[in-house]
């Protein structure tokens, strides 16, 4: 089997942040080559470069052993290498078949005899490759794993020969996983070369011919899979391990947080949140697992207050149903959120450290009157929230809180969040992005804010983060809690109940 | 009924520049780019037109150079906009205001202020004139004419070409755009370009077939009731020029009713266009939540290397 | 590998440099961040830059080419008269700046300024026309009106805005066309002074003009600078400044922090609204002691353009109103003496914008050169 795509020695940073450091892949014809590595290691940088969306800075790259540069990702397309992306690159108010026929050459046929005959070989190839489509339905009525088809078919009819698959199982339920995978590997026993980035182990051991692993921009080791142990694999992608953290379990106080049958309006047909009953006590972590998309970011937004229009009930105990509360009012009750999106709805990148530290208690009146400021204060409490927390890279309260590192920030949000001793802290998937270390500061906090009587509600697709911290878990699915377990839990009944819903 | 004659026969007239504007402006932002500068370019194709016809004394020829004066400076606005990817509304209005500087400054220096022009009048139809209203109406001059010509043009390129399907995918997801290899920037360029043309000649209507004169501002706000009218109609071509029917059937109203003896006060007579465009643009947003037709990145510039 | 293995590639999404031999590519990449020092800078550059272009304009306009320095500079400056003239001009222009400024803050582009201003005019010509309150008060009367018509008159698209979701480029655009309508109504009808044929309003009463202070135009200055302060202290100071703060750099995120984003949004449109239409009040009541018909022109974009440079920093658009204000009477001379349009004025001030959003380009964003090898 000879080489089909070939990086050595690439170096790509980001405007002062190095993303890839003397990083190496090769994928040979006829294999299923993975890329393994956790958030951040790389993975995705590399293999954009492959696919023509970014310039190294230095290393080379070899298609079928022929040393290329390439220009952009038309001309990654005439090298045959095509790239399936995390985040669909699709035009949704299109037709399948527009959304092909964008990546194609223009036929002298004429735009609509193209069309025609390309409606053609969409249904061909689908049913090659075992699945049915309608060419002419447009983009945003198919779901995401017919979205993902549409991507797979996209790169195969331009001719693509080498296929790299960015995280493809991530938005998919298992069994859809399962079809998605037995499908690339299908493609290829027909002799492509398939380059698969992910960071779930058991996809790799059951699909993958060999393993690249990665972490901090390097390539780590290329394996055979299926003869290398797990947990070496383990070892390789985080690098020492992680010391798991301590579990000294309290007695849990009085229902704190109580959601009763909360609901989202339906959208399209579905809702994102089809009542959500759950209790999270005093003095408890509460972890929500879940596959992504089964209504674990609305049930966030609507306990933050930004989802006015939900039905059932969030009740607050010693205060009442939070219905009567805007967004604002809920900081003041003691509410704290760690948010996904850090710079969606939680830090102004933009603004300074001392400013987005402020703004979590100026509204108690702490720094001041609403007709003047006392900045020194403001000055003050930050300077002892960022040494407290360990907030790394603050060289002036006056920085831009966008300069920090993801781990930084994620910090500063905490440092912000539990500097006015909150009773129930919402935390949602608090380590993504993060680095071994700063997760394990991470989950201390956590877990400190647990032992100091807070209630603490933890929503994670990362289901070892929720073994790790949870007293209770309950899994969410189609946007309701279907099931709750306590801990010691078992790992494969969680798994069976994150896809087995009705 | 004379009234009647002779206000449907001068709808036409008023609506056809907010039609080829209006036209101009969904070209450009189907592409992505929010077209804020009609106001502006309207005024470059009014006094290009005037000048131009003073100096060749050819109405085609005048229409062309119109259009080319406005796509030139149009180039400006996309160097701007979609290579130095600077805030497209700061890009629009500042392009209203260096038209509305520059051309007043050329008009006065060139003394083409208040100067009247001949220009060609309504094609000569014959026995067809006669007829009772429809004569009337069928008597308008060839851009009358060639609206509806253009408007089939451009909706069939946006609708049955390869090229027009690659500019609304420019439109509405680049990064899809540019992941299929299709070259964003130059898609955009041309379409500001190109919509920029229709917006002077819609400039160049109302100063050389219609007043036949060229005095500094004579647009007077229709731009920006252009750019209202693409909301309104959702930047499809047909519910524009729908749109534009419609306006044009209320600005040419006025002078009949005036004519007809109705006396209605002056300046509240004028302020009418700007207030059915402000009950226009609630109307919309009392419709609807999202404005779908929408292109979904309009007005955001795009660069391939984002790192947040 | 040699330069001839690789053949030469177009520049992605940079601007194309040639390179003849060579190849090289350029890839454009946004910045984290540049330092203040060098933002003035390249400020700075590209003002100068705006200017120089400007001059050439005039040049062959018919400026001769010596002249200019002289005209803008140094007839502007140093003549007192001029000098007067520039600070009179400069009061209403800081306001409006300042209205402007503080309405970009809140992420609201508040382009109905003129009108804004016009039914502050109109407020206050109310009062003195209807005779309201007793001679001492009158002038604060006045402007207690010229401050609730400009609000009264940003209310409009503002709700709009906020509860519609419409467009407030329209909106307050359109507004001013039928404020400047309305004012024409007045100036030519009812409100019409009966002692000449002219289109204003009767004269004010001496009690109701702005009183001498330091010269005619110190009265204004003042009220312009107190101003200022009232702003920066809303800006920088009350908390509310901080909200608004977290407004313009995420809405989003002012949102889930538990901003009251609508009311701090409402409140500084309003305020820039209030601003706008004192603006109006200080031309009305100090330069002109009347309602005049185009008293409001050029002002709208003027305070947009002083927005912009000062990056709507309250004493920053202070320091660029009066820069403006040197402009607009070196406009008035080269238009006394050479015969160039007044529109100059707003030509060289859209090449100043476009000067300096271009630098924006270069803050923003850095040109990097992928080597060949």
């Amino acid at each position: 089997m000879s080489s089909a795509l070939a990086l050595r020695g690439i170096r790509k940073s980001f405007d002062g942040y190095l993303a890839l450091d003397d990083a190496q892949f090769d994928a040979r014809w006829g294999e299923v080559h993975a890329l393994l590595g956790e958030n951040g290691a790389g993975k995705s940088s590399l293999m954009n470069i492959a696919a023509g969306l970014y310039a190294p800075e230095r290393g080379e790259m070899l298609v079928d052993d022929n040393a290329v540069r390439l220009a952009g990702p038309r001309d990654a397309a005439r090298h045959r290498i095509g790239m399936v992306h995390q985040h669909f690159k699709l035009v949704r108010p299109f037709t399948v078949a527009q959304n092909i026929l964008l990546g194609l050459p223009a036929d002298q046929a004429g735009h609509r005899r193209q069309l025609a005959a390309l409606e053609e070989r969409i249904r061909a190839q689908a049913g090659e490759l075992g699945f049915a489509i309608d060419p002419r339905q447009r983009v945003d009525s198919l779901s995401i794993a017919e979205q993902q088809r549409v991507e797979i078919l996209k790169v195969l009819l331009a001719g693509a020969r080498i296929l790299i698959l960015d995280e493809p199982t991530a938005v998919l339920t298992d069994q859809e996983a399962e079809r998605l995978l037995r499908t690339v590997q299908g493609l290829a026993q027909r002799g492509c070369a398939v380059a698969l980035v992910t960071h779930k182990m058991a996809d790799v051991k059951a699909y993958a011919d060999r393993v690249t692993v990665m972490r901090g921009g390097r390539t780590v080791a290329t394996l055979d899979p299926r003869t290398t142990p797990a947990a070496e694999l383990v070892r390789l992608t985080v690098g020492e391990a992680a010391a798991p953290a301590p579990r000294a379990r309290s007695a849990p106080g009085p229902a704190c947080l109580s959601l009763q049958g909360l609901s989202t309006p339906a959208q399209g047909g579905r809702q994102a949140l089809a009542g959500v009953t759950l209790d999270v006590h005093a003095g408890e972590i509460y972890g929500i697992a879940g596959v992504g998309g089964n209504g674990q970011g609305e049930l966030a937004a609507a306990i933050m207050g930004l989802i006015p229009e939900a039905g059932g009930d969030i009740v607050l105990e010693g205060f009442g149903s939070l219905r009567a509360a805007p967004a604002t009012a809920r900081r003041a009750l003691g509410l704290a959120v760690i948010p996904a999106d850090r710079y969606g709805h939680a830090l102004a990148g933009g603004l300074s450290i001392a400013e987005n530290f402020a703004i979590g208690q100026v509204h108690s009146g702490r720094y001041g009157s609403p007709w003047w400021l006392r900045q020194r204060r403001i000055d003050q409490d930050a300077r002892d929230a960022v040494a407290a927390f360990d907030v790394q890279g603050v060289r002036s309260l006056r920085q831009k809180a966008a300069l920090l590192s993801g781990g930084n920030a994620q910090k500063l949000v905490i440092a912000r969040e539990f500097s006015k001793q909150p009773r129930l802290i919402l935390a949602h998937t608090p380590s993504r992005g993060l680095d071994v270390r700063a997760t394990a500061q991470v989950h201390a906090r956590l877990l400190a804010a647990r032992d100091a009587g807070a209630a603490v509600l933890l929503i994670s697709e990362d289901l070892d983060e929720v073994l790790a911290l949870a007293d209770r878990i309950g899994v969410m699915a189609g946007g309701r809690i279907v099931a709750e377990f306590d801990q010691p839990a078992d790992r494969q009944a969680i798994g069976q109940a994150m896809v087995h819903h009705d | 009924m004379e009234l009647l004659t002779h206000w449907i026969g001068s709808i036409p007239d008023f609506a056809v520049p907010y039609a080829l504007a209006a036209l101009g402006l969904i070209l450009a932002e189907r592409s992505g780019v929010l077209s804020l500068g009609a106001e502006g370019l309207m005024l470059v194709g009014a006094l290009a037109a005037i000048g131009a016809q003073l100096a060749f004394g050819a109405t085609g020829v005048a229409l062309v150079l119109a259009m080319a004066a406005a796509s030139l400076v149009s180039v400006l606005f996309a160097v701007l906009v979609v290579w130095l990817r600077i805030n497209q509304v700061i890009a629009g209005l500042a392009l209203v205001f260096f038209c509305q500087g520059l051309t007043s400054l050329v008009g006065t220096l060139m003394g083409w202020t208040n100067q009247p022009v001949t220009s060609a009048g309504p094609i000569p139809l014959g026995p067809l004139a006669q007829l009772p209203v429809l004569g009337r109406l069928l008597s308008q001059n060839a851009v009358v004419y060639l609206t509806p010509l253009i408007f089939w043009a451009v909706v069939h390129y946006l609708q049955h070409t390869g090229s027009g399907l690659r500019l609304r995918a420019v439109g509405e997801n680049p990064q899809a755009a540019d992941a299929a290899g299709i070259p964003v920037a130059a898609y955009r360029f041309a379409a500001v370009v190109a919509g920029a043309a229709l917006v002077g000649l819609a400039g160049a209507y109302i100063s050389l077939l219609s007043t036949k004169l060229w005095i500094a501002g004579m647009t007077g706000g229709r731009g920006w009731i252009a750019v209202g009218l693409v909301i309104f109609a959702r930047w499809s071509p047909w519910k524009a020029l729908a749109g534009a029917l419609l306006f044009g059937c209320i600005e040419a109203l006025i002078p009949q009713l005036a004519a007809a003896g109705v006396q209605l006060p002056q300046y509240f007579v004028l302020m009418t266009p700007y207030v059915f465009t402000l009950g226009v643009m609630v109307w919309v947003a009392l419709g609807r939540r999202r404005l779908d037709g929408e292109p979904g990145a309009l007005g955001e510039p795009y660069v391939r290397e984002e790192r947040r | 590998m040699t330069k001839a293995t690789l053949a030469p590639h177009a520049a992605p999404k940079a601007p194309a440099r040639r390179q003849p031999l060579a190849s090289r590519r350029y890839t454009l990449e946004i910045r984290q961040q540049m330092s203040m020092p060098r933002q003035a800078l390249v400020l700075g550059l590209a003002v100068l830059a705006g200017l120089a272009i400007s001059g050439l304009i005039l040049v062959a306009a018919g400026v001769p080419a010596g002249e200019l320095f002289n005209e803008f500079i140094v007839t502007t400056l140093f003549d007192l008269q001029s000098l007067q003239a520039v600070l009179f001009q400069a009061a209403p222009l800081i306001m409006i700046g300042l209205a402007a400024s503080i309405a970009f803050r809140a992420r609201f582009w508040n382009l109905g300024l003129e009108g804004q201003m016009i039914w502050g005019a109109i407020g206050a010509t109310a009062v003195s026309l209807h005779e309201i309150g007793p001679p001492a008060l009158r002038l604060p009367l006045m402007a207690i009106a010229a401050l609730a018509g400009g609000l009264l008159w940003a209310l409009g698209p503002a709700l709009l805005k906020l509860r519609l979701g419409v467009n407030e480029i329209i909106s307050t655009l359109m507004l001013n066309y039928i404020a400047s309508n309305f004012l024409l109504h007045l100036v030519y009808g009812a409100w019409k002074d009966p002692k000449d044929s002219f289109p204003y309003s009767p004269q004010f009463r001496s009690f109701e003009r702005l009183p001498e202070f330091f010269g005619s135009s110190g009265m204004a200055v003042l009220l312009a600078l107190l101003a200022m302060a009232l702003a920066w202290w809303f800006v920088q100071a009350s908390r509310a400044g901080l909200y608004l703060r977290f407004v313009n750099a995420s809405p989003r995120v002012a949102d889930a922090v538990g901003v009251p984003v609508r009311a701090i949004i409402l409140g500084t449109v309003l305020g820039s609204g209030a601003l706008a239409g004192l603006g109006g009040f200080l031309i009305a009541a100090g330069q002109e002691g009347r309602l005049t018909q185009a008293f409001y022109q050029g002002y709208g974009f003027s305070g947009i353009l002083i927005a912009f440079l000062a990056r709507n920093h309250p004493v920053a658009a202070a320091v660029v109103a009066a820069l403006v204000a040197t402009l607009f009477v070196a406009g008035r001379n080269l238009q006394v003496f050479y015969q160039i349009p007044f529109s100059m004025v707003q030509l060289i001030q859209a090449i100043v914008v476009m000067c300096v959003a271009a630098s924006d380009f270069f803050i923003r964003h850095r040109l990097r050169r992928v080597a060949a090898d």
